[in-house]
C-alpha cells in the first residue's frame, strides 16, 4: 500500500530531517508512527500527501509512485488519502455539513450523492443533529470527529492522522483512538503519528519509533519505549 | 475543473462574500472611491474641454476690405477661403451691414451720426468673419491670406491681436491636457495600488482556507475560481454604488456649468448618458480585470501547500 525506500529529507543548508526511512505499510494495517518532537514524524506525513517532496529515496502510494509528482497531479492523490491534523484545520465560514461536503465537491461528487453520504459518515463519527453548526460552535473532540468525518467521506484507501488528539483531554482522546480503530476494522489503512505514550500503548498494533530522522524500532505489537 | 463547476464556484464566491461581510464592504468600498476618483477626471476633463471649445468659439479672424472693394471680389476672396481645409466657417458682412452695425455701435453719439451723414459714399468696406476648425489652423490661415493675391485689397486684418489671443489659448488649452495626463496618470497608478493591495489583504485573511482546501484535493482553479468570482461581484457593485453616487453629482454641478459658460451646449449628464458603456462599462472592464490579476497573483503563494 505504502512504500517509502531510502526515504531523506534534508532542509538547507544541511538540516537532515529524515535518512534513510524504508517502512512498507500493507492495505488495511494500522501503523502508529511515534518519536519525540522534531524526529521526522511529520515531515513523513508531508512527504506522503506530497506537501513536500524527498529530498532522495522513492515512495509509492497505492503502486503509484509520487516521488517526483506534478503539480497538477497532487489533488487527485490527496483525494485518495484522507488527512487528519492535530489544529483540525477546518474551514471557519463553513458549516459541519459544509465542510465535509468540500471534499466531495472538489473531485465533482454531484449534490444528490453529497446529501446522501455525509449523513452516513457524520453518523459514523457521532455528529448526527450537529451538521449546520459551525466549527466554532463545537468542542475540540467534535472538531476532530469533523476532521475525520471529512477525511473519510470519499472512501480512501489510506487515513493519515497527524498528531490527532494532541488538543484533546483525556475523554476525547480515547474517544478519537476508539474512531479511528473502528475506521480501520471497516479496511481502510491508518498511519498515525503521535507521541502520546497512553495512546500508542492502548492500542497494540504495529508501531515504528523514529529517532533523530531514522527507524529505531518497527515492532509488530509495539509500545512507546522512547 | 473549473469549467465543470461553475455552479459551485458560484455558490462558494456568494458564500464568501456574505460570510465576510464586512471585509467585503470594506473591498467594496475602495473600489467605489476608485471609480468616483476616475470619473471626477472624466468630469475636470469634460469641464476643461468645454471651456477651451468657449474660448475656441469666440476666436476668430476679422478682414475689412478697403471701401472700393467690389461685393464680387469680397465674394471671390470668400470662396478661395472658404476652400481652405482649415477654414470651418465665413460669414460676410457686406458694406450696408457694417455701415448699420456701426450706427447702431455708435448711436448714442451723436457727432458720429452727424458725421456719417456728411459723407457722401460709405467709408465702410466689406468683412469676413473667419472661424477655423482648430486653434492651429489660424495661423494657417493669416499665412494663406498674406501670401495670396488678395492682401493689397485688406484694409485692416485684426488678426495681430487674435494671434496673441489664439497663442494663449493655445497654451493654457495644452497645459490642462498635460495637467489631466498626469493627474490620470497618477490617479490610475493609486487606484491600482489601493484596489491590489485590498484584495492581496482579503486573500491574506483566507490564506488558511485555502491550505484546508490544498489538503482536501482541491485543485488549483477550483480554489481560485470563487476569489475570481467574488471579486467580479466586488467589482458590479462597487460599479453600480459608484453611478448611484456620481449621477446625482452630475445633477448637482449641471446649473454651475449652464451659469458658468452662459449656455447649455455643454450638458454634463447627456455626455456621462451618451458615453455611459464607454465611461462605465470600460471602467468596470479595467476595474474587474484588476481584481482578478490582483487575486490571482495574491493567491499564488497561498497555493504552493
Amino acid at each position: 500500500m505504502i512504500i517509502f525506500k531510502n526515504i531523506s529529507k534534508i532542509y538547507p543548508p544541511d538540516i537532515v530531517a529524515l535518512k534513510n526511512i524504508n517502512l512498507h505499510i500493507k492495505p488495511k494495517e494500522f501503523v502508529s508512527i511515534v518519536g519525540r518532537s522534531g524526529t521526522g514524524k511529520t515531515t513523513l506525513v508531508k512527504i506522503l500527501v506530497a506537501e513536500e517532496p524527498p529530498s532522495k529515496g522513492q515512495i509509492i502510494v497505492g503502486g503509484w509512485e509520487i516521488t517526483n509528482i506534478r503539480e497538477s497531479e497532487v489533488p487527485s492523490l490527496r483525494r485518495q488519502i484522507g488527512v487528519v491534523f492535530q489544529d483540525f484545520k477546518l474551514l471557519p465560514k463553513k458549516t459541519v455539513f459544509e465542510n465535509i461536503a468540500f471534499a466531495l465537491e472538489v473531485c465533482g461528487t454531484d449534490r444528490i450523492k453529497i446529501k446522501e453520504v455525509v449523513p452516513q459518515v457524520l453518523k459514523i463519527v457521532g455528529l448526527t443533529g450537529k451538521e449546520d453548526r459551525y466549527p466554532i460552535q463545537l468542542s475540540g473532540g467534535e472538531q476532530q470527529r469533523v476532521a475525520i468525518a471529512r477525511a473519510l467521506v470519499h472512501r480512501p484507501k489510506i487515513l493519515v492522522a497527524d498528531e490527532p488528539t494532541g488538543n484533546l483531554d483525556s475523554i476525547n482522546t480515547r474517544e478519537i483512538v476508539d474512531l479511528l480503530l473502528k475506521i480501520n476494522e471497516f479496511g481502510t489503512t491508518v498511519v498515525l503519528v503521535s507521541h502520546n505514550r497512553e495512546v500508542i500503548n492502548s492500542i497494540n498494533k504495529r508501531v515504528v519509533t523514529l529517532d533523530n530522522g531514522t527507524v529505531i524500532s518497527d515492532q509488530k505489537f509495539g509500545k512507546y519505549f522512547l | 475543473m473549473f469549467m465543470a463547476s461553475p455552479y459551485r464556484i458560484l455558490t462558494f464566491a456568494w458564500q464568501s462574500f456574505w460570510r465576510n461581510i464586512w471585509l467585503s464592504l470594506v473591498t467594496i468600498t475602495i473600489i467605489v472611491l476608485t471609480f468616483i476618483s476616475i470619473n471626477f477626471l472624466v468630469v475636470i476633463n469634460f469641464i476643461t474641454d468645454a471651456a477651451i471649445k468657449v474660448l475656441q468659439e469666440k476666436v476668430d479672424i476679422s478682414i475689412n476690405f478697403k471701401p472700393d472693394v467690389l461685393e464680387p471680389q469680397v465674394q471671390e476672396i470668400q470662396t478661395y477661403l472658404s476652400a481652405l481645409t482649415q477654414v470651418k466657417e465665413i460669414n460676410y458682412i457686406s458694406q450696408k451691414e457694417a455701415l448699420e452695425n456701426f450706427r447702431q455701435t455708435h448711436s448714442a453719439n451723436q457727432l458720429v451720426i452727424d458725421s456719417l451723414a456728411e459723407l457722401e459714399n460709405n467709408p465702410l468696406g466689406a468683412s469676413l468673419q473667419i472661424k477655423a476648425k482648430n486653434l492651429d489652423d489660424y495661423s494657417e490661415i493669416i499665412t494663406v491670406i498674406n501670401n495670396s493675391k488678395y492682401n493689397n485689397l485688406i484694409a485692416v486684418k485684426n488678426f495681430d491681436d487674435n494671434q496673441l489671443y489664439i497663442s494663449k489659448t493655445k497654451n493654457v488649452s495644452e497645459y490642462v491636457k498635460k495637467i489631466a495626463v498626469f493627474a490620470s496618470g497618477f490617479f490610475i497608478l493609486v487606484a491600482f495600488l489601493i484596489v491590489f493591495n485590498t484584495i492581496r489583504v482579503a486573500i491574506y485573511t483566507h490564506r488558511q482556507e485555502i491550505g484546508v482546501m490544498k489538503l482536501v484535493g482541491a485543485t488549483n482553479w477550483f480554489i481560485r475560481g470563487p476569489f475570481i468570482v467574488e471579486a467580479i461581484f466586488y467589482g458590479v457593485i462597487a460599479c453600480i454604488l459608484a453611478i448611484l453616487i456620481i449621477y446625482p453629482f452630475l445633477n448637482f454641478l449641471q446649473p454651475y456649468l449652464v451659469k458658468f459658460y452662459l449656455t447649455e451646449d455643454f450638458n454634463i449628464i447627456n455626455y456621462f448618458n451618451e458615453n455611459f458603456w464607454q465611461i462605465f462599462g470600460l471602467e468596470l472592464l479595467v476595474i474587474i480585470a484588476l481584481t482578478i490579476v490582483g487575486s490571482i497573483i495574491a493567491i499564488r503563494r497561498y497555493l504552493k501547500v
